[in-house]
């Protein structure tokens, strides 16, 4: 990989992780430490019924001022709103969110309101905001969106019909702590699918036109860690040294694809997402092979370094060659972790892929895609290849 | 012709007659619907001492209004870009990609983002247009 003299980009990753077993009760501590005296938790019914929550709200004591759990799968406007309407009864200064990226997203939203005021609906734009905003927190319960150190949050907008992708670098949360046994019963398939959400975002943030050094470096030993620690997580879930090597690969691709982006296989996810609800981190699993193959000829050095980070480039191999390595060793690796392979698993049908291939022309992530996307066309070959 | 100074009436007349003049434009902004704003923020080292607001309205290949405004017509437009002189002119001169900068946060943008990103061969080319445009700039003056 050889990079342009004129090189220029602008890396930011402010979020303090703290990592380790049971570093999720230091939670009191850590938010004393930026100046913290009550808390909103955000979360869902599922994580409070695996008993995910508890010991945090215990270690806040009295500075948890309420318990916010309705989140669903895929957050809304409407959502963020009613959270934040919660939030701001109890006067709330801090923002604690426990839960996957849904949860993380809607903490990402309450933070702007508790700050700016208004309706999240007031926010349509990029970069909007001018100063710091509410603090968060951010306590992940599955190793995927890397959400807890990226200034992105996508946020379902149904008057609109589509997700929509905030980017705000005055709303990337304070700390993120990783605690590999909130990760620990995640189910197989979940795991799985969570854990190709970051392989995905690894993956992105080495082809997307904006990739760096920095970022190619996380996004790489993210791709080592995953490739090595995520199947035995999918065998064996309570082992939490491996849980939590995966924990960290997706906090890694978060920071390197909070900077460098991602490009067509997350516009199609999203918009699959939007269409046919296929869960973010299964909808990347089926379509990262696929989309690397349409984006093949424009960056074949981008997968060579994919190639590299599985330890598929074998010795003589040129960048074509490696690149064609790393497309099989992601198809080989989907297969090994039980992942599914086809949209139609998932109860896609072939109006939901003409509809998702329209919307995903307007999805934020595709102006970084390696290879320009012209039109609607070559987006449903894609998703055909896969359905 | 000399150079026309940059952010004035007559700079945006020439930018508009540019558009007007190009043999694409039409073509590619034909789905194009909606009014832009650029609010440049002072910068009184440079010689911009006030916030600049312009206003450009463009609709379906044509080319309409496109005037030195005040800040509440700027608001009102459909797209409101916003970002430091400095920036601006890195954009005009293509050292800087304003998906990039947008994306940096050197650029802020109020709007439906989707609407931009499907129209980006748009955004492209009036910016492509822009650097034709003999400038004057006032850091420069
Ligand atoms: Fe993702």
């Amino acid at each position: 990989m050889t990079y342009d003299t004129d090189l220029s980009f602008n890396y930011y990753g402010p979020t303090k992780v703290i990592y380790g077993v049971d570093s999720s009760k230091d939670v009191e501590i850590e938010m004393g430490s930026i100046g913290g005296t009550r808390a909103v938790v955000v979360t869902d019914q599922g994580i409070i019924k695996a008993g995910l929550t508890d010991h945090i709200i215990k270690a806040l004591g009295n500075k948890c001022v309420g318990v916010f759990s309705d989140v669903p799968q895929d957050t809304g406007v409407e959502v963020v709103d009613a959270c934040a309407d919660f939030a701001r009864k109890g006067g709330a200064d801090t923002v604690i969110s426990i839960g996957g990226g849904s949860v993380i997203d809607t903490a990402k939203g309450v933070c702007i309101l508790l700050t700016e005021g208004g309706s999240l609906r007031d926010y349509s734009g990029v970069q909007l905001l001018s100063r710091p905003q509410t603090p968060h927190i951010a306590i992940p319960t599955t190793a995927g969106t890397g959400s807890e150190v990226t200034n992105a949050a996508v946020i379902m907008d149904k008057e609109m019909g589509q997700k929509r992708l905030m980017v705000e670098n005055y709303n990337i949360p304070r700390i993120g702590i990783l605690d590999p046994k909130l990760t620990a019963k995640l189910p197989p398939l979940l795991t799985a699918g969570t854990g190709m959400d970051a392989m995905t975002h690894a993956v992105e943030a080495i082809h997307a036109i904006p990739h760096e050094p920095i970022t190619d470096g996380l996004a790489m030993h993210a791709i080592r860690l995953l490739s090595r620690y995520l199947p035995v997580c999918v065998a064996k879930g309570d082992d939490l040294a491996a849980r939590g090597q995966v924990q960290i690969a997706a906090t890694m691709a978060g920071w390197a694809f909070s900077i460098a982006g991602v490009g067509n296989v997350h516009a199609l996810a999203h918009s699959i997402g939007a269409v046919a609800h296929v869960p973010h981190g299964i909808a990347n699993g089926i379509l990262l092979a696929a989309c690397m193959e349409f984006n093949l000829e424009t960056c074949p050095e981008s997968y060579a370094l994919v190639a590299e980070a599985f330890g598929v480039r074998e010795k003589g191999m040129d960048d074509m060659e490696a690149a064609r390595a790393a497309i099989d060793a992601v198809k080989e690796f989907t297969k090994k972790i039980g992942h599914p392979q086809r949209l139609s698993e998932m109860n896609v049908t072939e109006d939901d892929i003409v509809k998702a291939a329209d919307l995903s022309l307007g999805d934020g992530a595709i102006v970084n895609n390696p290879r320009v996307v012209l039109d609607a066309s070559e987006v449903l070959e894609i998703y055909r290849k896969v359905l | 012709m000399g150079k026309i100074k940059a952010m004035t009436q007559e700079w945006m007349d020439a930018y508009k007659a540019a558009i007007e003049a190009d043999p694409e434009y039409k073509e590619i902004a034909k789905n194009w619907e909606g009014s832009v704003a650029l609010i440049v923020n002072p910068d009184p080292d440079k010689g911009v001492p006030e916030p600049v607001y312009l206003f450009m309205d463009y609709w379906h290949g044509d080319v309409g209004e496109f005037v030195v405004c005040d800040k509440a017509k700027a608001e009102s437009a459909k797209f409101v870009m916003t970002g430091d002189y400095a920036r601006w002119k890195q954009v005009a001169l293509k050292e800087l990609d304003s998906t990039k900068a947008l994306l940096q946060g050197k650029l802020k943008m109020k709007g439906d983002l989707p609407y931009v990103v499907r129209n980006i061969k748009v955004v492209n080319k009036v910016i492509d247009i822009l650097g034709r445009v003999d400038t004057l700039w006032p850091d420069e003056a």
